[in-house]
């Protein structure tokens, strides 16, 4: 028989038994469906993460101390342990450029010409160095002691009016004071500067450390919170526990970064053992701090990043594998339900092989209705799963990457699981005699 | 070709001959289904076989189809030793040279009417527009040529037999075997079946009815009469068709 005319026959029989056939094939679909949109969004969100990674940024050192262990990237756990003296102390070390403080500050509006937009969390203070230079798509760093402001294209262009350099911007601040400041630069995107910022785009306004924290640490910003860290709430009150308790400059950063003399990896390394040796010994107010339960992690973006990216990876494959399950029960299905067809039909087959079929032609017509419902079940699957994974990736804000080797790789195993699980049902099929056949009811 | 001695000459003239064939099923202890059976049956010829259920008749059927081999003896279908044949060969030898009508039509549920009689040259590999032709042309002979789209669950007992029928000639076998094909069927669509039995016998066709029923075997050219295996007797009829049979055991036993 020729292959078109087996594939219509078997056609007829999958259209024959529509709702079991759609039964039979949701498995597969559901499995394949499962198993690209993991992919999907892991390669988007893989594109996303490696798409941040600026080679400029591998002078600089990101630094945290929370309890050993506590697992979720960038300042989860983050405790306030750097004090201005510290930071200070590090700076002037020959190994390091230049060291300064990080801290996500609690606000609740901006203000630009009487336009107030809601903001909870758009504001950082930390060092001039951390406006990188070719970061700048207009103007210039803020400077350490003066009311000024880096902002990013989202927050520019969040008002009626474009916000630009030499404006004046309000920040309506957590505890209801305002205050002013000028704009002296805007970035050239709005996704994160560091690993600390996460690296979806948000709007953010960059501002000096001092004077808006050291200074009005105490006051203005008595809900200073961390990033999304699990530490993040905690961190606000213990600043201000340690600030009352008097600590040396009141003020301590919920986390550092430190800037090596060039982007070489040995020059980094140095400036990293330099700042943890100081960190950890008992010169440093951060070692007092530190206790026995918190550690230092100090790390630059592309460390921090590839941690994130092994956990990332051990959930995708694990993600992917309960999905490869749902793929095996979905052949089971397939095997199930046409170990059925072949006992439903076993005088289907009867006639068919007294009217002159021959075995292989009774095995090819089973076989090639098991891998139809495989390769349509992958098929669909794979649409399923990249409008899943496109649905995902639109809504966790990420470049989209279509994994195309996959849509490949996912018809080949539609057409494997067809073989897999039809094999058996329509060798038994082939095997039928039929004498027994024509005589069954 | 290893065709029996008992053939002597031009092997054309015969479309099936069996000699000493035994069939036994073993259950526990044996089971001569047939038991020695010896018959030739020319070609062009009309023959009924009759006996009582459980003599044999299916069987014989079985064997003559090319559906099965016999324990013993041999089975010569279209020129062809059966039992010589591997399983493939038997298959292809059955597909071309025999056509099957059940008692229980045995049509293909979700093919038409027109697929169903089309079926046995799909798996000849003959092209689809041939087959259809062919099919159609078969329909309209058996008298359903406006019937051709339709399920076999849209057309009556009678209908569904006539499909059967023009499926088993579709291949222009050189014997068609049909076993009760009237025993599901009403006196009235029955007179219609065996007429059209008569009608492809009249214009050459091998015909083999099984039947229990004597007014369906005496439209055969000859009854051969099965018990328990062995053939009985072989009676001649005058006349094919609805001539005066003869006096009831007036034949000799074979
Ligand atoms: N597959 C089989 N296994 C065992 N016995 C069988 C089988 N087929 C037929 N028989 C036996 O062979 C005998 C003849 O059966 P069959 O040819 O079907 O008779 P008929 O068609 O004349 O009614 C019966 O006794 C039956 O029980
Ligand atoms: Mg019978």
């Amino acid at each position: 028989m020729r292959p078109g005319e087996s594939l219509r026959l078997s056609w007829r029989s999958i259209r024959g038994h529509k709702l079991r056939s759609s039964l039979t094939t949701l498995g597969i679909i559901i499995g394949i469906a499962a198993v690209i949109t993991f992919v999907t969004l892991g390669a988007s969100l893989q594109a996303g993460v490696i798409g941040d990674i600026s080679p400029d940024d591998q002078r600089n050192s990101y630094g945290w101390a929370a309890e050993p262990g506590t697992e979720g990237g960038p300042l989860a756990g983050a405790q306030p342990v750097f004090s201005q003296n510290d930071l200070e102390t590090l700076d002037d070390d020959e190994d390091i450029e230049a060291a300064y403080g990080y801290m996500p500050l609690s606000t609740q509006a901006l203000v630009y010409e009487g336009e107030i937009t809601p903001q909870s969390d758009a504001l950082v203070a930390a060092g001039p160095p951390y406006i990188r230079e070719n970061t700048l798509e207009e103007g210039r760093q803020f400077e350490q002691g003066e009311r000024e402001a880096v902002i990013n294209p989202a927050v520019a262009g969040q008002f009626e009016e474009d916000v630009s350099v030499g404006d004046e911007l309000t920040i309506a601040l957590q505890g209801g004071q305002q205050t002013t400041v000028t704009v002296v630069g805007i970035t050239d995107t709005s996704e994160g500067l560091s690993p600390f910022e996460g690296f979806e785009p948000s709007p953010r306004v960059y501002v000096p450390t001092d004077p808006f924290y050291t200074e009005d640490a105490a006051g203005a910003f008595p809900g200073a919170i961390g990033d999304g860290g699990p530490g993040g709430d905690g961190s606000g009150d213990d600043a201000n526990t340690t600030d009352t308790a008097g600590m040396s400059d009141g003020a301590l950063f919920l986390a550092i970064v430190v800037e090596a003399e060039s982007a070489d990896e040995a020059a980094v390394d140095r400036a990293q053992e330099s700042a943890i040796a100081y960190l950890e010994s008992d010169e440093s107010d951060a070692s007092e701090l530190l206790g026995d339960d918190l550690e230092i992690t100090l790390q630059t973006s592309a460390e921090l990043l590839q941690q994130l990216q092994d956990v990332l990876d051990l959930l995708q494959n694990f993600i992917v594998g309960i999905a490869a399950i749902s793929l095996v029960v979905g052949s089971i299905g397939i095997a199930n339900i046409m170990l059925v067809s072949v006992t439903e039909r076993t005088r289907e087959i009867g006639i068919m092989k007294a009217i002159g079929a021959q075995n292989r032609e009774i095995l090819g017509l089973f076989l090639a209705e098991a891998v139809i419902l495989g390769v349509v079940g992958a098929i669909l699957g794979t649409v399923l799963g990249l409008v899943a994974g496109y649905l995902g990736a639109w809504y966790i804000d990420l470049p989209l990457v279509y994994p195309y080797e996959y849509v490949a790789l996912a018809v080949a195993v539609g057409i494997l699981v067809g073989i897999a699980s039809g094999l058996y049902p329509a060798w038994k099929a082939a095997r039928t005699d039929p004498i027994d056949a024509l005589r069954y009811e | 070709m290893a065709t029996p001695a008992s053939e002597g000459e031009s092997s054309t003239g015969t479309a099936v001959a069996l000699e000493n064939v035994r069939k036994t099923y073993q259950l526990g202890e044996p089971v001569h289904a047939l038991d020695g059976v010896s018959l030739e049956i020319p070609r062009g010829s009309y023959t009924a076989i009759m006996g009582p259920s459980g003599s044999g008749k299916s069987t014989l059927m079985n064997l003559v189809g090319c559906l099965d081999t016999p324990t013993e003896g041999t089975v010569v279908v279209d020129d062809q030793d059966v039992a010589a044949l591997d399983s493939r060969e038997r298959t292809t030898l059955r597909g071309t040279t025999v056509g099957f009508v059940f008692q229980t039509f045995n049509l293909m549920p979700r093919l038409t009417a027109l697929e169903n009689v089309a079926l046995p040259q799909l798996f000849q590999d003959v092209s689809r527009t041939e087959r259809h032709d062919r099919a159609r042309e078969l329909l309209e002979r058996v008298g359903l040529a406006d019937r051709e789209d339709h399920l076999p669950n849209e057309l009556s007992g009678g209908q569904r037999q006539r499909v059967a029928l023009a499926r088993a000639l579709v291949n222009d076998p050189a014997i068609v075997l049909a076993d009760e094909p009237s025993g599901n069927l009403d006196t009235e669509t029955e007179a219609d079946i065996l007429d059209l039995f008569a009608e492809f016998h009249d214009a050459g066709t091998t015909m083999v009815v099984v039947t229990h029923e004597r007014h369906v075997a005496e439209r055969a050219d000859r009854i051969v009469h099965l018990l328990d295996g062995k053939i009985e007797r072989i009676e001649t009829l005058d006349d094919a068709g609805d001539g005066t049979p003869s006096p009831a055991g007036s034949e000799a036993s074979s």
